[in-house]
C-alpha cells in the first residue's frame, strides 16, 4: 500500500460517524415518539455515508427510514470504501488490471451462486422448523463422497446426472431418518426449549457424520472428473478473441475465464434453483410448506400436517446441501472435513439474507461469493491474503449480527 | 422412562469400570505382568512366530514410535509410516530379536498436533517406559516433541521432520534421518538455475504457493533468499491450510505471469492448488510447474489432479534403480502390503529410524537410554536409505566441524531427485528423474516454451 | 441420610481422594501397589482442565441458557495473551536502547522485545543490546508465570466483557453463530500472524513453575497437578456459591422467559455481561494454566472439535448442573484416552482412535434425546429422593410459577432492583428472535 494512511483515515472517518448515526439516531427518533426499529441501524449507515452532511439534515427532518434509504446509504459506503482504496493502492491488481477484476467478480458470482443453494436448504429448514442444523455441512460432504464413489468406484463411467440423483436421495434418506427420531418430539412440547435443544443435537450428528464417513473412507483426499468436459472451441475462428474453449476452460473476450468444473457446478445449482422455486410456487406441497413457514396454526386448520411438513422441510434442506456437495465434488479434492468450512459459509449467508428468507439467501450467497474474491483479490499482503480466507465470511457473520441482526430480508420480529 | 434410566445406569456403570481400568493399567505394567494392558492393544501386534519362544519369552525391549493417524495431522502419511514401522518390528523378531530379547513397538497418535504430540512423548517414555523413539512427521510436532525427550534423557530419531531448528539446538537425544528443510530448498533452487541455465528456459520470476505452518513458512523464506542470490524474483502466497478454494489465489497468480511455480502447501491444499491452476489455465501443462512431494502418492495424485502431468516432483531417497538390498526387501514386503508400487520416502526413512534404534541398543549392549546414544553417535548402520551415519556430534561439534549447527546429529546425505511426470497417469516409480544429472533418466519436458 | 449430608460426605471423600493421588504417582515412589505413572498425571490434570471448561460452559449454557461456542476461545485467550508476555516482555536495570522501553518505578525498565522474522534464529533486540548498548550487570528479568497468568485472565475477562455485551441482543441460534464466528476470527488471526504468534508451529510457553517448587524440579506432574486441581477447586466453589445465590435464581430467570424476568425486575444486561465476564474468565485461567504445564498452545486448540468435545462433555455429564458437567468431562476425557486403541475380532480389524469419536457422537445424540439432563443426573435424583425434598437440584423441579413466586419475593427484598427494570425492558424490544 502506498498510501496507507488514505484509506486508514477514510475508515475512521466512516466509522466515527457511523457509530455517532447508530448511538444518536435512535435517541432523536424516540424524542419525537417515532418508529425506531430502524433507527439504529439506518442511522449509522446514514451516518458512515456522508457523515455530518447526512446526519444533520436526517436529525432535523427525521423522515421515515425506508429499506430505499438505507440502500442508497449502503451504495454510498462502499463507493467511498473503494474510492478509498484505489487512492490508496493505485497499484493494486483490483484498481489497475480490468481483466483481473473482471475475472475475480466472475469466480465470485459463479461460486456465490452455489454457496446460495447450500444456504437455501439451511434457510428453509429455518423457516419451516425454526432451527439451524449444525450438521448442514455434513450433509453436504456426504452429497460429494456419495457422487465420487458412485463415478468412480462403484459404478465407474455411471452418468453424473445418477450420481448426483443418488447423493440426493442418500442426503434425503439420512435427514428424514434423523427428523424422525430427533427432532420431531420438539413439536409434541416432550423437548424443553428446543431450539438449543436443536442445535446440541444436530451438532451431535454432524460429529458423528463426519466421523463416521472418515472411519469408512480413509483419509485420502478424493475427487471426481468433470462432469461435462467443454469441446474444444474458438470463435472466432483464428484468434479466439471472443470465446475461447478448452476442456477444462472457457475464455470470454480474452479476459474474463471460468474453469469449466465450475462453471458446470453454477449451471447445475441454477437449474436446481428453479426447481425448487418451481415446487415451492406449483405444486400442492410446495404451497403447504410455505404455509407452514407463515403461519403454522393456519396451515394447520386448512388441514396441513405440519409435522410431515417439518420432516419434508428437513430432508429437502439435507438434500439441497447433497445437491452443492454432488456439484462441487468435481471442483475440489474432497475429505470428511470439507463440510466445515461450507457450513460456516452457509451461517455466514442465512444470517446476512436473513434467516428464513429464500431470496436472502441467494443474495447473500452471491455477497459472499464476491467478498470473498475481493478479499483473496485486493488484499495487498500476499502472505495474508490467502490466509485469512477463513475469516473473511465470519467477519461479515459478526457485522450483521451486531448491526442489523435480521439480515437483509429478515423477518420483524 | 424408565427403561432409558436403566440404560444410563448401564452406560454409567461401564464408564465408571473403565475409568477403573485406566487407573489399574500403569499399575500392572510395573509389576511387570506380562499380560498386555489395555493401551498396549494399540501397539502394533508384534508377537514373535511360536518357534522362537524359548528365548522371546524373556521381558521385551520397548520401542516408541511417532506417527499421526487421526485428523488434524496427515493420516495418509501417519498410516504409511505405521505400516513400514510395523515390518521393521516384525522383521526384528524374526530375527530373535535384540540382544535375545523380543521388541515390542509401541505406535502413537500425534494427531499432527505439537500439545498432543508431547503428551503422547511423556506417555511413551513415563508409562511404557520405550528406550527409544523413532518416526515422527510433522515439523511442529517434532519440534515440541524434543522438549520432552531431552527432560527425560531419551533419544529420538526423527524420520520425516524437516524444520532446521530441531537439530539446530544441539540436543544430546536428538537425530534425524529426513533432511534439512534449508537443504531441500537448496535442492529446488539449484534445479531451477539449471533449467535456465542448461536448458535454456526464461526463468525471471517465481511464484512460490506455500502453507503457514512451519514447515511452508521457513521453506518458503529459503527459497526466496536462495532464488534472489540466483538472480531470480519471486513472489509468496501464503495459504491456511484448509484452503479448499483457490479461484482469487489463482487469479493473482496468473496476474504474476510467473516463468515457475513453486508449491509448498502439503495435503489436498497442493492437489486443490494444482488441479484449479490447470483448470484455470496455468496448470502443469502450461506453466513449469514444481508440485510438491505429496504428488509421488500417484493413486491420489491422478485422482485429484488429473491434468497434473509434467508436474516436477522433488523426491528424497535414491531413485529405486539405485535401492540397495535393504531397500528392496522392504520394498517387496511394504507393496505385499500395501499394494503400493513403491515406498515413500518418510516410510522408508522410519523404517530406518527403527532399524537404526535396535542397532544402537546392539552396539551398547544396553537398554540404558544414554548408552544408546552413545551408540548412536558412532552408528554406521546400512539402512534402506543408504549407509547411515551421524558425523556432527559431541565428540566433533559443529564448531570444531566448522558447519552450521543445523548439521548435529543429521544424516548428511539423504539423497534428493528432481522427477517429472511426463505420460498422463504414471505411476511414481515410472516417473523420469531429471535432476541431479548424475541419476538424469531422462530429458525434462519444459512446457510453455515459445 | 439426608441427600445434602449424603453430598457433604461424598465430596469431601471426593476431595481428599483427588489431594491424596500425588503421593501414589511413581515420582514419589507409589502408595503401595498402587503406582500411577506420571502419564496417569498427565490425564488427570488434562481431566481438571476439561472439567473447569465443562463445568464454567454448563453455567453459561446449562444455567443462564447462553450457548456460546467461543469458550475455547477465551481459552485460549487467557493461554496466548500468558505466552505472548513470557515472549515480548522482559524487566530490566538499564534500558536498552534498542527495543522499546517503558520506564517503571526506580531504575527498572519494562522492555518490549521486536517481532522476528519467521524461521530465522535472528537475535532479539535484547541480545543485541546485550552486546552493545546495556552497561555491564544489568539484570534481565523474565516476567514472573503468575503475572502473566494473572494477565491472562484479566484479558480473559475483558473479552468476557466485551463478547457478552455484543451479545445481549442475540439469542439462542444468533448467539450461537456470533461466538463460532468470533472464535474462527481469532482462530484465523493466530493462524496467519507467525511472526507474533508463531501460528501452527504454536506458542512456546515456559514451565509453570521454571525453577521447580519444592523440591519438585520444573518438568516434575506434581506441582501442576496441585495447581490445576486447586483451581478446579476454586472455580466449583465460586460457581457453587453463584449457582445458588441470587445470581444463580436470576440467570435461570433469564434462561427461562427473558422479558418476564425483566419486568420482575432482573437486570438482565448486568447479569448477562456477568456470567460471560465469569466464565471467560475461568475459561482463561484453564487455558493460561495449561498452557504452561503443556509448553505450547497452538491455534488448533480453538478449532470446531475442541469446543465439541467440552460440549459434548457438559451434555453427556449433565448440562445443567456444574457438578455432572464436571464429573462427566473427567470421566470422559479417561474413556476417550483408553478408547485410544484398536481392536481385532477375527479378521476385521477395528482403528478405534476414529470410531470412539463415531461411538461419541451417537452417545451425545442419545443422551439429548433421552437423557436431557445427562447420563450422571439420575445418580444425583435418586439420592435426593430417598431424603426430605432438598434444595433446588433442578430447575425443573419447580414450576414456573413458584420460580416467578421466589422471584418476587426476592426483587422486593432488593429495592436497587426494581428501579433498573425499565432499562432491560426497553433493551429487549430489539431482540432478534
Amino acid at each position: 500500500m502506498e498510501n496507507a494512511a488514505i484509506f486508514g483515515w477514510a475508515l475512521l472517518w466512516i466509522l466515527f460517524w457511523g457509530a455517532l448515526g447508530g448511538v444518536v439516531t435512535p435517541r432523536i427518533y424516540a424524542r419525537k415518539d417515532l418508529e425506531i426499529s430502524q433507527a439504529s441501524f439506518g442511522g449509522a449507515v446514514i451516518g458512515a455515508a456522508l457523515g455530518p452532511l447526512s446526519l444533520v439534515p436526517l436529525w432535523i427532518a427525521t423522515p421515515k427510514i425506508t429499506s430505499r434509504l438505507i440502500g442508497i446509504a449502503i451504495a454510498i459506503v462502499v463507493g467511498i470504501f473503494i474510492v478509498a482504496f484505489a487512492l490508496a493502492d493505485p497499484d493494486n491488481l483490483c484498481v489497475a488490471n480490468g481483466g483481473f477484476v473482471i475475472s475475480q467478480l466472475a469466480n465470485g458470482i459463479v461460486i456465490g451462486v452455489i454457496y446460495g443453494l447450500m444456504a437455501l436448504g439451511l434457510t428453509l429448514i429455518f423457516s419451516i422448523l425454526g432451527v439451524v442444523s449444525f450438521a448442514h455441512g455434513e450433509f453436504y460432504m456426504i452429497g460429494g463422497m456419495v457422487t465420487y464413489f458412485m463415478t468412480a468406484e462403484w459404478i465407474p463411467g455411471v452418468s453424473p446426472i445418477v450420481a448426483i440423483l443418488a447423493s440426493c436421495v442418500v442426503t434425503f434418506a439420512i435427514g428424514y431418518v434423523f427428523e424422525r427420531i430427533f427432532l420431531r418430539p420438539m413439536g409434541s412440547g416432550e423437548i424443553e426449549r428446543p431450539t438449543e435443544y436443536a442445535i446440541l443435537v444436530t451438532f451431535g450428528l454432524a460429529f458423528f457424520l463426519q466421523y463416521f464417513t472418515q472411519a469408512l473412507t480413509s483419509a485420502v483426499p478424493v475427487k471426481a472428473q468433470r462432469f461435462f468436459p467443454f469441446p474444444s472451441l474458438e470463435l472466432p475462428g483464428d484468434s479466439g478473441a471472443f470465446l475461447r474453449m478448452t476442456p477444462g476452460n472457457v475464455t470470454i473476450f480474452d479476459a474474463i475465464s471460468v474453469p469449466n468444473p465450475r462453471f458446470t457446478a453454477a449451471v447445475l445449482a441454477l437449474l436446481m434453483l428453479a426447481a425448487l422455486l418451481w415446487f415451492l410456487y406449483r405444486t400442492w406441497v410446495g404451497k403447504a410448506l410455505r404455509a407452514v413457514s407463515q403461519d403454522r396454526q393456519a396451515a394447520a386448520v386448512t388441514g396441513i400436517n405440519p409435522d410431515s411438513m417439518n420432516t419434508l422441510a428437513f430432508s429437502m434442506g439435507a438434500m439441497l446441501a447433497g445437491l452443492s456437495g454432488a456439484s462441487l465434488v468435481q471442483v475440489f479434492s474432497w475429505l470428511p472435513q470439507v463440510g466445515i468450512p461450507a457450513a460456516a459459509r452457509s451461517f455466514v449467508i442465512i444470517v446476512l439474507g436473513g434467516m428464513g428468507s429464500l431470496p436472502g439467501a441467494f443474495l447473500g450467497g452471491l455477497i459472499v461469493g464476491l467478498v470473498e474474491a475481493a478479499g483473496t483479490g485486493c488484499i495487498p499482503d500476499a502472505t495474508r491474503a490467502a490466509a485469512y480466507i477463513p475469516a473473511y465470511g465470519m467477519v461479515i457473520l459478526t457485522l450483521v449480527l451486531l448491526l442489523k441482526p435480521t439480515g437483509l430480508f429478515g423477518r420483524e420480529l | 422412562m424408565n427403561r432409558s434410566r436403566t440404560l444410563t445406569w448401564i452406560v454409567v456403570s461401564l464408564s465408571i469400570l473403565a475409568l477403573m481400568l485406566a487407573a489399574c493399567a500403569p499399575q500392572a505394567e510395573t509389576v511387570g505382568e506380562a499380560e498386555p494392558a489395555a493401551e498396549e492393544a494399540a501397539a502394533a501386534p508384534t508377537e514373535a512366530p511360536a518357534e522362537e519362544s524359548e528365548d522371546m519369552s524373556m521381558e521385551p525391549i520397548k520401542i516408541g514410535a511417532l506417527a499421526p493417524l487421526s485428523a488434524p495431522g496427515a493420516v495418509v502419511g501417519g498410516e504409511a509410516m505405521r505400516e513400514a514401522m510395523l515390518i521393521a518390528a516384525e522383521e526384528l523378531n524374526n530375527r530373535g530379536g535384540i540382544m535375545g530379547r523380543p521388541v515390542e513397538l509401541i505406535i502413537v497418535d500425534t494427531e499432527g498436533l505439537p500439545e498432543r504430540g508431547t503428551a503422547v512423548v511423556e506417555r511413551l517414555i513415563n508409562q511404557d517406559g520405550v528406550v527409544g523413539i523413532g518416526g515422527g512427521y510433522h515439523s511442529s510436532v517434532g519440534v515440541a516433541a524434543k522438549e520432552v525427550a531431552r527432560d527425560n534423557g531419551v533419544p529420538i530419531v526423527f524420520a520425516e521432520t524437516w524444520n532446521d531448528t530441531i537439530t539446530s539446538v544441539q540436543y544430546d537425544e536428538i537425530f534425524r534421518i529426513a533432511p534439512l528443510s534449508s537443504e531441500v530448498s537448496a535442492v529446488d533452487v539449484k534445479f531451477i538455475q539449471w533449467l535456465r541455465d542448461e536448458n535454456g528456459m526464461k526463468l525471471e520470476k517465481v511464484v512460490i504457493l506455500t502453507e503457514n505452518t512451519d514447515y511452508g513458512i521457513p521453506a518458503a523464506e529459503n527459497t526466496t533468499a536462495l532464488l534472489d542470490g540466483a538472480g531470480i524474483a519471486s513472489v509468496t502466497f501464503s495459504v491456511d491450510i484448509g484452503t479448499q478454494d483457490f479461484a482469487g489465489i489463482i487469479e493473482r497468480v496468473k496476474a504474476e505471469s510467473p516463468d515457475m511455480i513453486v508449491t509448498l502447501a502439503t495435503g489436498e491444499a497442493s492437489y486443490n492448488f494444482t488441479q484449479q491452476a490447470a483448470d484455470a489455465g496455468i496448470g502443469p501443462q502450461n506453466v513449469p510447474t514444481m508440485c510438491n512431494q505429496v504428488s509421488l502418492v500417484s493413486d491420489a495424485f491422478w485422482t485429484n489432479v488429473p491434468d497434473g502431468n509434467h508436474c516436477f516432483v522433488r523426491r528424497i531417497g535414491l531413485p529405486q534403480q539405485l535401492y540397495n538390498d535393504v531397500a528392496q526387501a522392504l520394498v517387496a514386503e511394504y507393496s505385499a502390503r500395501t499394494g503400493k508400487d513403491d515406498i515413500e520416502s518418510y516410510a522408508m526413512a522410519s523404517y530406518d529410524s527403527i532399524m537404526l534404534i535396535a542397532q544402537a541398543i546392539e552396539d551398547s549392549g544396553s537398554t540404558d537410554p544414554s548408552d544408546i546414544i552413545d551408540a548412536l553417535e558412532n552408528i554406521n548402520h546400512m539402512g534402506a536409505l543408504g549407509p547411515i551415519t551421524f558425523p556432527i556430534n559431541r565428540s566433533n561439534t559443529p564448531d570444531q566441524a566448522g558447519v552450521d549447527p543445523k548439521w548435529w546429529h543429521q544424516f548428511p546425505d539423504p539423497a534428493i531427485t528432481i522427477v517429472q511426470y511426463q505420460v498422463e497417469g504414471q505411476d511414481a516409480t515410472e516417473t523420469t528423474v531429471v535432476y541431479p544429472e548424475i541419476y538424469q533418466t531422462g530429458a525434462p519436458i519444459i512446457v510453455g516454451q515459445e | 441420610m439426608n441427600p445434602t449430608a449424603i453430598y457433604r460426605v461424598s465430596g469431601t471423600v471426593a476431595l481428599i481422594i483427588l489431594f491424596l493421588i500425588p503421593l501414589a504417582s511413581s515420582e514419589l515412589g507409589g502408595l503401595g501397589p498402587l503406582v500411577l505413572s506420571s502419564y496417569f498425571m498427565h490425564l488427570a490434570i488434562t481431566a481438571f482442565f476439561y472439567a473447569i471448561l465443562a463445568s464454567s460452559w454448563s453455567l453459561l449454557a446449562g444455567y443462564a441458557g447462553q450457548f456460546s461456542f467461543g469458550h475455547m476461545a477465551f481459552m485460549a485467550i487467557g493461554g496466548y495473551t500468558s505466552g505472548l508476555i513470557g515472549k515480548f516482555i522482559r524487566f530490566t536495570t538499564a534500558p536498552s536502547e534498542l527495543c522499546t522501553d517503558l520506564p517503571l518505578f526506580g531504575n527498572w525498565w519494562l522492555v518490549i522485545l521486536n517481532i522476528r522474522r519467521v524461521g530465522t534464529i535472528d537475535e532479539s533486540c535484547l541480545d543485541m543490546a546485550k552486546a552493545e548498548t546495556l552497561p555491564a550487570g544489568t539484570l534481565i528479568v523474565f516476567p514472573p508465570v503468575w503475572a502473566s497468568i494473572a494477565m491472562g485472565l484479566v484479558m480473559g475477562a475483558i473479552f468476557g466483557l466485551l463478547v457478552g455485551w455484543l451479545v445481549l441482543r442475540l439469542r439462542s441460534t444468533y448467539l450461537a453463530l456470533f461466538t463460532i464466528g468470533f472464535s474462527e476470527i481469532l482462530r484465523a488471526a493466530i493462524s496467519a500472524e507467525i511472526p507474533i504468534t508463531e501460528g501452527q508451529s504454536g506458542l512456546e510457553l515456559v514451565p509453570l513453575f521454571p525453577g521447580g517448587i519444592a523440591g519438585f524440579t520444573s518438568t516434575s506432574k506434581i506441582p501442576p497437578y496441585y495447581a490445576m486441581l486447586l483451581l478446579f477447586i476454586f472455580a466449583m466453589a465460586l460457581m457453587t456459591w453463584l449457582a445458588g445465590s441470587r445470581f444463580g435464581l436470576f440467570i435461570r430467570a433469564i434462561r427461562e422467559d427473558e422479558e418476564a424476568a425483566a419486568a420482575l425486575g432482573v437486570n438482565i444486561v448486568r447479569y448477562k455481561v456477568l456470567v460471560f465476564v465469569i466464565t471467560s474468565t475461568l475459561a482463561a485461567a484453564a487455558g493460561a494454566l495449561q498452557g504452561h504445564y503443556i509448553g505450547i498452545i497452538t491455534p488448533n486448540t480453538l478449532i470446531i472439535l475442541q469446543m465439541s468435545l467440552v460440549i459434548a462433555m457438559a451434555v453427556i455429564g449433565g448440562l445443567e448442573n456444574i457438578y455432572t458437567a464436571s464429573v462427566g468431562a473427567i470421566i470422559i476425557t479417561f474413556v476417550l484416552e483408553l478408547l485410544r486403541t484398536s481392536v481385532s475380532i477375527g479378521p476385521i480389524h477395528i482403528d478405534m482412535t476414529l470410531w470412539r469419536l463415531v461411538f461419541f457422537g451417537i452417545l451425545l445424540m442419545l443422551t439429548l434425546r433421552f437423557q436431557r439432563n445427562g447420563l450422571l443426573f439420575p445418580i444425583l435424583e435418586k439420592i435426593s429422593r430417598g431424603g426430605v425434598a432438598a434444595e433446588t437440584v433442578s430447575i425443573r423441579a419447580q414450576s414456573d410459577e413458584e420460580l416467578d413466586e421466589e422471584l418476587e419475593e426476592l426483587s422486593e427484598e432488593d429495592g436497587e432492583l426494581s428501579e433498573e427494570v425499565s432499562e432491560p425492558a426497553s433493551g429487549t424490544d430489539t431482540n432478534a428472535s
